[in-house]
């Protein structure tokens, strides 16, 4: 982002209030954007405003309306913890964990805020919401990694010493080869002064009962019993953070607080009370696809209200099939069909087509470690997207998900000049497929492990709201859906026809 | 945890006439070649030639599947079948370890073999939303058993974990005092296929303490103590499928009442 004239115009501020559940249910679908204008601002929450937030939320997006819904009665805002300012920077969790945006920030919504508030929005903060601390703040290129990518500065520190309660020593050694934005160099920052800086999108804070659910007592990648929750005993998931270094909700907010609201003060048992409880009852979904067509129309389970309603944790192989919800679609009755227009009949077609796609189109899944190695499926093992997205309804993974799929590490991950690149060299064992050398822009879960196994993975993200909150993959690297579908092309040499590719493509818009 | 690294003499070989005949076990190391195959989701085809005979199997049974770049250890015997769903004669039951000797990574078409639909392999686990039914008693005092790849303390999914599965549901019904660990390494040196392979000894050790970590985190409570045995012999656990190899490279958990 060299300068703020290529920020597209801005998005209409238009939101949908309260669409009748019964218009959305009807065999006929949805026909339009029929809600009432708000002010231009109304789909943004900002941090210390007093609103209320309703039970049901929708937002409109390129492919229909995404919907939030909430458990437990409407919230006040003003004086909630997870909408007042956290420290001096200004920010609130509300800030980067928006509604319009299942829960997390799209990257359309930062260059927005970068222009209705020339830069001065609390997300651009100094802190992590500009590619370093060090830039001159007031400039647009000092936050291009925010502005162009949707990339928030996670910094780790270096080397670790600590890993599941026990100490660790890393078996692998960290050298930047390029800091573009200075944050892994110099006196202050970078490995050689304790600290590592990579760049990270807001994982969706939403539909957390099912990212907190353990379906097994096991943790097939590691080989071993999944770790208890230091504060209630009971089996972590191992499915929060891209590299799980917070292992409860407890944690991860702490963390939050004191890097993203650089909060000084800890947070009070009853602000951890209030944010946990609001952060559970949160749940969202793409409630109308394309065409206007209502997910839950037909006989079909789309839209947050199922995943409200129903029982987390399930492995689809064993019971009900991942995106099973648009099945029904399938076989529509002529009658039915009669009364849609030819595309929103044929959409309807392609995302339960998609799904199938997604479950039964395989292709050979090479060198990813945490599937490949050491879990004894064989390198090469041929499968499908729904082998690691595997959860019922979500799609995220239900054994803990540290998966390398190569986003992040070359030779797989796409060119990204203006990111960090590190080159690590395994001083243990080698790495069982990049081999001793690895040149990587995010190390994943390694930096919280401190093993070089374990480079490059990313924990598996949920594939509910994907139509609100474009770019996709931990770096933000996949502009679109499209990109999505390209990336797993180049990496796996799948062979998609035109046709399942676009039938992929509705189904992920459709989540 | 309390460790205590008894680098006891080998265990008494306990060699039954399963284990004992040898004739029928195939021992070999060879680089693997991946036959693409598709009959669906896990279905690829493992081939390796004995290098010793030029004989071809298909070692695709095995629960830990080879790395298209890493030769493996096979082991396993001929199988009671004349079908080649892969294109060559059958080892089954199998196991194939990964070594760190590199291969070339080669590929073969499915040439119209049709390979196997995967099917649930009978070790794995359930839900916890769908505990099994407690085992039946009286309780006393019992051993159970899992096995490791070669010079390896990876616990294998639906291999490894299946069976420390099967001891946790039997210790939580019968609540134990204590937990004894015992890790063995295969650590005497042997030739096969003109190669020296050898456990390294520290891998007892390095086996009891995965395994005591995960009964930890399954009886939070619970006293575990660890051994290492190295020179580990061969016995004739079921578990092992009557791979003589395979018994020799294993932890056994005790409980004591
Ligand atoms: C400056 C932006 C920002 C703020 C403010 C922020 N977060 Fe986040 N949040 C992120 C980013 C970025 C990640 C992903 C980090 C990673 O993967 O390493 C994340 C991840 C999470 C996750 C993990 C979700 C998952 O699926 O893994 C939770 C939970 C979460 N945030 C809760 C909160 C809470 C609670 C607050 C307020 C105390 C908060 N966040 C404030 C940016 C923010
Ligand atoms: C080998 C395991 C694996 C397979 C197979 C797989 N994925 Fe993924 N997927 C991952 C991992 C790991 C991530 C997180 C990577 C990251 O963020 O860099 C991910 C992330 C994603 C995301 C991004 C979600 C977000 O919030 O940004 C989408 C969308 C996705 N996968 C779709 C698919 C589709 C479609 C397929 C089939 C073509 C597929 N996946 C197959 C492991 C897998």
């Amino acid at each position: 982002m060299k300068s703020g004239s290529s920020l597209p115009a801005p998005r209409k501020g238009k939101r949908v209030l309260l669409l009748a559940a019964g218009l959305l249910c009807g065999a006929l679908g949805f026909s339009g954007l029929a809600g009432a204008e708000g002010p231009a601002d109304d789909r943004w929450w900002g941090p210390g405003e007093d609103r209320t937030w309703p039970e049901v939320l929708d937002y409109p997006n390129a492919n229909g309306i995404l919907r939030t819904l909430i458990t437990g009665g409407p919230v006040q805002t003003k004086g909630h913890p997870f909408f007042e300012p956290m420290g001096p920077n200004g920010r609130a969790c509300i800030s980067c964990h928006q509604p319009a945006d299942a829960m997390s920030l799209a990257v359309e919504t930062i260059q927005e805020r970068w222009r209705v508030t020339n830069g001065t929005d609390p997300i651009f903060a100094a802190y992590d919401g500009s590619n370093c601390p060090v830039l001159p703040q007031g400039e647009a290129a000092s936050h291009s990694m925010l502005l162009e990518h949707g990339l928030f500065r996670i910094e780790r520190p270096w080397p670790i010493t600590e890993y599941e309660g026990r100490a660790v020593t890393p078996d692998f050694t960290i050298e930047v080869v390029r800091d573009p934005h200075g944050c892994n160099s110099g006196v202050q920052y970078g490995p050689e002064n304790g600290r590592i800086s990579v760049y990270r999108r807001p994982r969706p804070l939403a539909n957390l009962k099912y990212l907190l659910a353990v379906g097994f007592a096991y943790d097939p990648k590691q080989g071993l019993t999944l770790p208890r929750d230091p504060d209630t005993g009971e089996y972590l998931s191992g499915n929060l953070m891209s590299d799980n270094r917070a292992v409860n909700l407890r944690l991860q907010m702490e963390d939050a607080a004191s890097t993203h609201g650089e909060m000084i003060d800890r947070l009070s048992p009853a602000a951890i009370q209030a944010i946990t409880a609001f952060n559970l009852s949160v749940f969202t979904a793409q409630q109308v696809g394309a065409h206007g067509t209502a997910l839950d129309s037909l006989g079909a389970t789309g839209g947050p209200a199922t995943l409200r309603d129903s029982e987390a944790g399930a492995l689809g192989s064993i019971g009900v099939p991942v995106f099973s919800e648009f099945a029904v679609w399938e076989t529509i009755a002529p009658e039915e069909a009669a009364r849609l227009s030819p595309e929103q009949l044929e959409w309807r077609r392609s995302v339960a087509r998609g799904a199938r796609v997604f479950r039964d189109k395989t292709f050979l899944i090479t060198d990813s470690a945490g599937i490949n190695s050491p879990m004894g499926f064989g390198n090469p093992v041929r499968n499908s997207c729904v082998f690691c997205h595997n959860m019922t309804r979500m799609g995220n993974d239900v054994a803990p998900g540290q998966v390398d799929l190569g986003t992040t590490t070359l030779p797989f991950a796409d060119p990204l000049p203006d990111f960090p690149l590190f080159r690590i060299t395994c001083t243990g064992d080698p790495h069982p497929h990049y081999g001793r050398v690895i040149l990587t822009y995010d190390p994943g879960f390694a930096l919280t492990s401190g093993r070089c196994a374990d480079v490059g993975k990313i924990t598996l993200q949920s594939l509910r709201g994907l139509s609100a909150r474009a770019p996709y993959f931990a770096n933000g690297s996949a502009k679109d859906l499209e990109g999505v579908v390209d990336y797993y092309e180049r990496r796996y040499n799948i062979g998609y026809t035109a046709q399942e590719r676009q039938d992929l493509i509705n189904l992920m818009s459709a989540l | 945890m309390r460790h205590l690294i008894a680098l006891a003499a080998a265990s008494l070989p306990v060699m039954s006439a399963s284990a004992a005949q040898a004739a029928d076990n195939q021992r070999f190391i060879a680089c693997p070649i991946y036959r693409d195959a598709d009959a669906g989701a896990k279905s690829g085809c493992w081939l390796v030639t004995d290098p010793a005979t030029g004989q071809q199997w298909d070692v695709s049974q095995s629960p830990y599947k080879p790395d298209w770049n890493y030769a493996v250890l096979v082991e396993g015997t001929a199988a009671d079948t004349a079908e080649r769903p892969c294109g060559a004669p059958v080892l089954d039951p199998v196991r194939t370890s990964r070594l760190e000797t590199q291969c070339l990574r080669h590929m073969l078409p499915a040439e119209g073999y049709p390979g196997r639909p995967f099917v649930r392999p009978a070790r794995n686990i359930s839900p916890l939303s769908n505990p099994p039914a407690p085992p039946p008693g009286p309780y006393s005092e019992r051993a159970f058993t899992l096995f490791f790849e070669l010079d390896r303390s990876f616990v294998v999914y639906q291999y490894g974990d299946y069976l420390l599965d099967q001891a946790a549901h039997w210790i939580r019904a019968t609540n134990p005092r204590r937990l004894v660990v015992t890790g063995y390494a295969a650590s005497e040196p042997e030739t096969v296929s003109g190669q020296v392979i050898a456990e390294r000894p520290e891998m007892a050790q390095q086996r009891a303490e995965v395994v005591a970590l995960s009964l930890s985190r399954l009886f939070p409570d619970m006293e575990i103590e660890t051994h290492a045995v190295t020179g580990a012999q061969v016995n004739d656990h079921p578990d092992a499928d009557g791979i003589p190899g395979q018994s020799q490279r294993r932890v056994e958990i005790t409980a004591l009442f």
